[in-house]
């Protein structure tokens, strides 16, 4: 029983992080149709401007975390005006082979600015964890839980209450009928890069702290966010939000109670099903066109 | 009011319209009529920016509008109710014609029109938090005109507005568009009903293959013998 409710707290705190990436990944490929394989390296890249901000130039903790957003954030613009918006209108592998290599390049950046050694971040919070009766849980852990949704929740505000969501709504549905309605359908596809970028980089200032940051870290967090938003449904937000506390309920409990060899395959075993049984999303739901 | 000259416009390789030319007077219901494939709603989506010409001008109230952004040409006063009546299908009604007044700063000038759209349309009123989706074809062809005109447009175009909707509807449909130019809203209206539009219309076009080949009042068209043979069933 204790076992279990430390299992159900860790699958908390991953979740999150697990949520905020699939929820980034899943805005621009729901919007742009873009498939992002930058998503791991601009994860990568936010634990680096955190470890940056922090370790380096010695910035308060709290005050590098939105440095590093906005860096993710500023990157991913760079990345849409300069790559993607020359390819609109181009088929889908063309710019999934120009991200596979946009990818490349900053993960050699990293790689070739920081070198090939692990950093670590230095948290302000207590090493001591927080004890609630049988289940223990850092401090760091909490921050990152409560950062996460935070970070999930201010998107969903973004999207369901404000006219920039509203037109990002509109040209998700049908951008040639939102070009019609004034929306200036080019700006908003560099918003929705920006935002899913910043998300990415979020969720690695988040979590570099707890682990080490190095350039391949972004690896499998991608693959991670593949899984989330494959589960949740391509394109849809809450069923990422959800993906990503049931990808770590699955590794959680598949490392605590089959095997932690296991830990990393859960994901993919999870797609595999998913593809099989339901290869539209746990979450997709039919709709009514005419 | 909107005047177009020796417009060629295509997708890929092929050419859609090859030199089209008409004008729309401020105040009339003006229809284009034909088959299709004909270039009618090419012409419409070229006048709204959807369509970049190759070649010709599009003036509209003297502005040379030729290729500019859909959302300026919006600015300008032109509203384009889409073929396929085209609602966001998850988005609510009331959110629907949120999207129509996108560009407009004034909000109490937009929640009058909104009350006046719901007073025109009660169905669209009752189900305001209702998905757009979930609507019948029907109430989705009401709401895509309501959200056409919460751009408080000057000129308005409709393609194909009666596609798809049972006979009952259409008359209503086509009530609501002759209101519109009633109260004082340009119309240019695609329409394979072509008997219909050209009942309704001020004046009209014939187009075949991408050019005019008749024009004319509704009247005269309806008595072209040409018009009859191919369009009206002898």
């Amino acid at each position: 029983m204790d076992q279990l409710l430390q299992h159900l707290v860790n699958t908390l705190i991953l979740g999150g992080t697990y949520a905020l990436l699939g929820v980034g990944l899943t805005l621009i490929f729901g919007i742009m149709n873009v498939v992002n394989f930058t998503h791991g390296a601009l994860y990568t890249v936010g634990a680096y401007l955190m470890y940056l901000a922090v370790a380096a130039l010695g910035l308060n903790f709290f005050l590098a975390l939105p440095v590093a957003i906005a860096g993710g954030l500023a990157l991913g613009a760079v990345i849409e005006v300069l790559l993607l918006r020359p390819l609109r209108g181009q088929d889908i592998d063309t710019t999934m082979l120009v991200m596979i290599g946009a990818g490349i390049v900053l993960q050699s950046s990293t790689l070739w600015t920081f070198g090939g050694v692990a950093k670590a971040v230095p948290s302000p919070f207590p090493q001591a964890p927080l004890q609630l009766g049988p289940v223990s849980v850092s401090w760091l852990s909490l921050f990152v839980l409560a950062g996460a949704l935070l970070l999930i929740g201010l998107t969903y505000a973004l999207i369901n209450r404000t006219k920039l969501g509203l037109a990002m709504r509109a040209a998700f549905q049908d951008a040639d009928t939102a070009a019609l309605m004034g929306v200036d359908v080019r700006g908003i596809y560099t918003a929705t890069f920006a935002l899913g970028s910043s998300l990415a980089a979020a969720a690695g200032a988040l979590l570099g702290p707890v682990y080490v940051v190095f350039p391949q870290m972004g690896q499998l967090a991608e693959l991670k966010a593949f899984a989330i938003v494959i589960m949740g449904g391509l394109g849809n937000v809450t069923g990422a939000a959800i993906g990503g506390f049931l990808l770590a309920l699955a590794e959680e409990f598949g490392a605590g109670y089959v095997s932690s060899g296991y830990r990393d395959a859960m994901g993919f075993l999870i797609i595999i099903a998913v593809l099989l049984w339901r290869p539209t999303g746990l979450f997709a739901k039919a709709e009514r066109i005419g | 009011m909107l005047e177009i000259r020796d417009l060629v416009c295509g997708y890929g390789h092929g050419t859609a319209l090859k030199g089209l030319s008409i004008e729309v007077k401020e105040g009339q219901l003006v229809a284009l009529v034909g088959a299709n494939g004909a270039g009618k709603s090419t012409t419409l989506r070229a006048i709204s920016g959807l369509v970049p010409p190759r070649s010709g001008v599009i003036r509209f109230s003297g502005r040379d509008i030729t290729g500019a952004e859909p959302r300026r040409i919006l600015a300008h006063g032109i509203a384009h109710c889409p073929e396929g009546r085209r609602v966001f299908p998850q988005m609510s009604v009331a959110e629907n014609l949120a999207m129509g007044a996108y560009l407009r700063r004034d909000r109490p000038g937009v929640a009058a029109d909104l009350d006046r759209i719901y007073g025109e349309f009660p169905r669209l009123a009752e189900r305001r938090h209702q998905a757009a989706g979930t609507l019948s074809g029907g109430e989705q062809q009401m709401l895509a005109i309501g959200r056409a005109l919460m751009a408080r447009p000057r000129l308005v175009l409709f393609d194909e507005p009666s596609l798809g909707l049972a006979p009952t509807i259409v008359e209503r449909m086509f009530a609501v568009i002759r209101a519109i130019r009633t109260a004082g809203t340009t119309v240019l209206l695609v329409e394979q009903n072509a008997f219909a539009a050209l009942e309704l219309c001020d004046h009209a076009y014939l187009l075949e293959t991408g050019r005019v080949v008749r024009a004319g009042t509704g009247s005269a068209l309806i008595a072209d013998p040409h018009v009859r043979e191919a369009y009206l069933g002898g």
